[in-house]
């Protein structure tokens, strides 16, 4: 779900940037890539730490329950093998939905589009994959997939809207 | 005495303490892929809430405890005990005797 991080954030900077009139594309790619940077960091490390702490407390747990060291085990290998994959998913996974909804931006850069479409292409790569994500969630829990999609889909139409209205304020 | 590493182990009969994960598929696979054994059965005949206890025969032609007692560890088991082994070219039965309580009863 860090992926929905990525999307909203850069839907928040891709409105925000429209909101406030910016038309340099660099502006937007600059920030939009630093926003996919630190969460992909933060990601990585708080979800790294995390799962560390939480899987050593069960393993020294168990070591109790064993009266011996499973550091060497495949149990311990396991612990670590899952510790360090969670951090990867949950710092690569917001970076890279991140710099798809950057990808506009990108491509407007090098003249393939004007900025205006660049903003509109944005949005809708962010709400779809929020919508996408949600049809995902409603798919791992055996659920209705479509509601999921527009539960997520409202979060984005949400921020959407709200950035809107602090331009039509203006 | 010695004892060679050649000598021929035929049956193995273990209590032995393992955490629930890995399961005992996982266990009896990967023992049953060591070199010089030819099949193994596990049995669960206690669970606790992070471990079970279980018994483990492993039957083949040339089996090297040590082998099999370090594939145990790396799967975070521990060897209670060795409650049977069979050696040589025969697997030799228990018998019973006069002296066995459940020979007099």
């Amino acid at each position: 779900m860090n992926a929905f991080d990525g999307a909203t954030t850069v839907l928040g900077i891709v409105v925000g940037a429209y909101a406030a009139e910016i038309t340099n594309q660099l502006w937007i790619i600059s920030s939009g890539l630093g926003a996919a940077l630190a969460m992909g960091l933060s990601g990585f490390a708080g979800a790294y730490m995390t799962e560390e702490a939480e899987r050593t407390v069960s393993l020294k747990s168990l070591e109790k329950s064993m009266l011996s060291d499973l550091s060497n085990s495949v149990v311990g290998e396991a612990s670590r093998f899952a510790s360090f994959w969670t951090g990867i998913v949950d710092g690569v996974s917001p970076s890279v939905s991140a710099v798809v909804c950057l990808l506009p931006f990108i491509l407007s850069f090098y003249g393939i589009f004007p900025m205006y479409l660049a903003i509109q292409l944005s949005i809708v790569v962010g709400l779809s994959l929020m919508f996408l994500l949600g049809v995902f969630l409603g798919r791992v829990s055996d659920r209705n997939v479509i509601l999921h999609g527009v539960k997520t889909l409202c979060v984005g139409l949400v921020l959407t809207f709200v950035l809107l209205i602090f331009k039509l304020a203006k | 005495m010695y004892l060679s590493r050649s000598t021929m182990l035929r049956r193995l009969v273990l209590d032995v303490l393992k955490p629930h994960n890995p399961s005992v598929v996982e266990l009896s696979q990967a023992l049953s892929k060591l070199k010089g054994i030819e099949g193994v059965n596990i049995i669960t005949y206690e669970i606790d809430q992070k471990v079970e206890n279980v018994k483990i025969i492993i039957g083949g032609q040339k089996i090297d405890f040590e082998i099999v007692k370090k594939r145990l560890e790396d799967f975070g088991a521990v060897v209670h005990s060795v409650d049977e082994v069979a050696a040589g070219k025969r697997i030799i039965e228990e018998v019973r005797t006069p002296q066995d309580r459940s020979a007099r009863l």
